[in-house]
């Protein structure tokens, strides 16, 4: 990086933070717990999108695409299937009773029991996720970047904690608007300039069919082979269920909609989600895919990571593999190029010839990635061997003009930012609504006290997250392990609010006891079963909502309040 | 504590204010419609390069 572009990188985060904290220091409590009230759609759509869009997200999804192709798409086929029953359902009683929280509402339909099981199942997860959304992107451009991780940590965190606890939600939704501008300029130039930078021969449209006939572009799968693990079956349900649970009951998705100017701006908001997101990643994915056919013909090293390669990477061995994928890919790259010529001709049989000798020609290029993984491992078992993340970062760094690298490298950090925005400041408003107000009742008459309280709150969150994020390096496997605790609490959390919308005749006793049994059977099989963890948002779901229907048939109904 | 109800709000019946929509059902209806659009691009996309 240079001159230029740290002065992009700079200027544009700290101008965003710098203009939210300015713009926000003067909100009043309704509007830092639940955003200004006079938000429209489009404020509402692009605050959704952000907050659902973190760092890890552009730096992962192109890799996945670079790696595995573009069926990663499928993931996306139940989110707006999930965001219409939001609207339809969930958004309207979030308004009529004009809650701070989803939990609040959980109150209301059961019982205060039932509302902090719920606040605190959300806090748990959350909370625990805090860190890793700074440290997972923060590993990676600390890495490529060559800067002190510590550094990049406590920068992105305190930059996000200044905003975010001096105007609250308002601060993060109008934040969001200026840091999705970033992304989204970046990410269109990073997708033209590699359009651009595609290689003479083949053009836009050859390397599309390049990387159709290497693999990279099978988005859809109807298969029912339950190995297979992206189809359009696996999208469209876990997709489903895991959209129902993100956007229907997390605070940090709930306080970005319920605050809109009216139920209209709400539901179009996350009616822009369900059309939008699945092009949007579709695009993305493209972007790995395409990068995989530039990389075909641009040198490149043979594991992405190349920190962790030069940290272990020493003896002949290593030598010989980096060798050999050199004249790999000198190999291929002379098959696309066979193979291109081959599709001009009209002879089918030397174009299915050319074919078979690019898909071998790659096939030997992948194997001798995967052996270098396998030495890495037996080097160092603990070695990171996933580099996907790293390509798209490596690209950026390596094959843009400068300005642009500052831009993209803005982009980022403004993804990262924007996400961790929104979680501090559902955690600081679930803290202090479900727990302090509930608590200290006679506080919640005084707007100045709870105003300090919030931001106090949203600042221990902020603190708790960095520095978790600083010590997460000695965990191996951080983000599988909090990927696997959401899922071990999502579901139960699910169960709570299915039970509460469709489940009228089931009282508070029994929802919550069911909650607790569900919650317990989830644990017991997370530690006895080897199973994806995936799964156990569907069976924490669905054992909460049988349980209290079989509870509710032999308790009498008590702590129910009222049906809202 | 939750503030004072807005129970005008909670109706399916208020149109959308949406230019060639007149119910939230409709809404729903095209952004489904819109959905199944998607996944038959996708598709004929997979079978066109795959």
């Amino acid at each position: 990086m240079n001159v230029a572009d740290w002065i992009v990188l700079v200027a544009s985060l700290v101008g965003i933070a710098a203009y939210g904290s300015w713009r926000t220091r003067h909100v009043r409590l309704s509007t830092y717990l639940r955003g200004e009230s006079s938000a429209g759609w489009g404020t509402i759509g692009l605050s959704v999108m952000a907050t659902q869009a973190s760092a890890i997200t552009y730096l992962s999804i192109p890799g996945q695409g670079f790696e595995s192709g573009i069926g990663f798409v499928q993931n996306y086929f139940g989110l707006p299937l999930a965001l219409i029953i939001v609207c339809a359902v969930f958004l309207p009683m979030y308004r009529r009773l004009n809650v701070y929280t989803a939990y609040q509402f959980l109150g209301e339909r059961f019982d205060d029991k039932t509302r902090l099981l719920g606040a605190g199942l959300f806090m748990l997860q959350r909370g625990l996720a805090a860190g890793v959304t700074i440290y997972a992107p923060a590993i990676i451009i600390s890495t490529v970047l060559g800067w002190r991780l510590d550094f990049v940590i406590v920068a992105t965190g305190l930059l996000v904690i200044i905003y975010t606890v001096t105007g609250g939600s308002e601060a993060v939704a109008l934040t969001q608007r200026w840091q999705m501008a970033v992304i989204a300029g970046g990410m269109v130039m990073a997708l033209i300039l590699l359009i651009l930078r595609l290689p003479d021969g083949l053009g836009f449209t050859g390397s599309v069919a390049a990387a159709g006939a290497l693999g990279k572009l099978h988005a859809v799968d109807f298969s029912l082979d339950p190995s297979r693990r992206y189809t359009v079956w696996t999208g469209l349900f876990g997709g489903l269920f895991l959209s129902l649970s993100y956007f229907g009951t997390d605070q940090s998705q709930v306080q970005r909609y319920i605050g809109a100017a009216s139920l209209r701006e709400g539901r179009l908001g996350l009616m822009f989600n369900a059309i939008l997101k699945i092009p949007m990643q579709f695009v993305i994915l493209m972007l790995g895919a395409l990068l995989f056919v530039f990389y075909q013909f641009a040198p490149h090293p043979v594991f992405f990571n190349r920190t962790e390669w030069a940290r272990h990477a020493e003896d002949s061995r290593f030598r010989a593999i980096e060798t050999n994928h050199a004249e790999a890919l000198a190999q291929t790259r002379s098959a696309i190029a066979a193979w291109t010529q081959a599709r001009t001709s009209d002879d089918p049989a030397r174009q299915a010839s050319a074919r078979a000798a690019m898909v071998a020609a790659n096939d030997r290029a992948q194997a001798i990635r995967a052996e270098a993984r396998d030495a890495l491992l037996a080097a160092d078992p603990r070695a990171k061997t996933k580099d996907s993340d790293y390509v798209f970062v490596t690209f950026i760094v390596t094959q843009l003009p400068h300005g642009v690298v500052g831009l993209l490298i803005a982009a980022l950090f403004a993804a990262a930012l924007s996400s961790k925005a929104s979680e501090l400041a559902a955690l600081g408003t679930t803290t202090t609504i479900d727990f302090w107000r509930r608590f200290r009742p006679l506080g919640a008459a005084d707007e100045a006290r709870n105003m300090r309280v919030a931001r106090r709150f949203t600042a221990v969150w902020g603190i708790f997250a960095v520095a978790f994020a600083l010590f997460a390096g000695f965990a191996e496997n951080l983000i599988e392990a909090i990927n696997i605790l959401g899922s071990i609490f999502y579901g139960v959390l699910l169960g709570l609010f299915l039970v509460a919308f469709f489940l009228r005749r089931v009282g508070g006793s029994a929802v919550f006891v069911a909650a607790i049994a569900a919650q317990m059977l989830v644990i017991v099989m997370y530690f006895s079963l080897d199973i994806g963890y995936l799964w156990y948002n569907l069976i924490g779901c669905a054992a909460c909502v049988v349980l209290s229907l079989a509870l509710q048939a032999i308790l009498p109904r008590r702590g129910a309040r009222r049906e809202p | 504590m939750i503030s004072a109800p807005r129970p005008d709000e909670d109706t399916d019946t208020e149109p959308p204010d949406v230019p060639g929509f007149r119910t939230w059902r409709a809404v729903y209806l095209f952004v489904f419609g819109w959905f199944l659009l998607i996944v038959v691009l996708l598709t004929l996309f997979t079978a066109m390069y795959a």
